[in-house]
């Protein structure tokens, strides 16, 4: 059976980690050296991501209307780099007067919400509050 | 792009089970069965409450 321990790791480097996988989903997970996660997040937010915003989903702005787009923005904007490149990356802007676009929608906020839990498990490897199997790469 | 209902469920499903097998799980093999169960309970889920919607979609 595996021995469990705490991984000490620095409270500064966490928090640089935490913004970092914000910014670049995975990216917080390769300053912590944990390699398998890092590929399977990113590879996760940028699917739901592409996909979200190539089938032609809304992309919320910071100038909310009601508490509902307030929220809408709050998830896509946990998305980091995408949110930026959102509109290079779909530069024919969002169409939800088709049922795909709305499905873009949900899949946009689901990458961003996403991307925050993992932002969260990178401050608690960070903090060494979670434990790992000894030896495990990541 | 265009994508159905169908697929676009399928996409959402596996990639969150992967995701959330490797959030919850520290073995690969955990993380293998995790990710088959959970992408199969959304599907059957999916299309379970799918059937039951049918009789009030007219």
């Amino acid at each position: 059976m595996a021995e469990k321990h705490t991984n000490p790791i620095n409270p500064g480097l966490a928090l640089v980690a935490a913004v970092a996988g914000w910014l670049v989903p995975g990216l917080g997970h390769v300053l912590l050296r944990k390699w398998s996660k890092a590929i399977v997040y990113f590879c996760a937010v940028a699917v739901l991501a592409l996909v979200g915003l190539l089938l032609r989903g809304n992309v919320f702005s910071s100038n909310a209307a009601d508490a509902f787009d307030m929220l809408g923005f709050l998830a896509d904007i946990g998305n980091g780099i995408f949110y930026f490149l959102a509109g290079t990356i779909n530069s024919a802007g969002a169409n939800t007067a088709i049922a795909a676009g709305d499905y873009g929608t949900r899949l946009f906020a689901t990458a961003g919400v996403l991307n925050l839990l993992c932002v969260l498990e990178v401050l608690q490897i960070g903090f060494a509050s979670k434990r790992e199997e000894q030896g495990q790469a990541g | 792009m265009i994508l159905n209902h169908f697929q676009t469920m399928v996409i959402f499903a596996f990639v969150i089970s992967l995701a959330f097998a490797f959030l919850s799980k520290s073995e690969t093999s955990e993380r293998v069965r995790y990710t088959v169960w959970a992408f199969l309970a959304f599907l059957v889920v999916a299309i379970g409450i799918g059937w039951l919607m049918y009789p009030f979609s007219n």
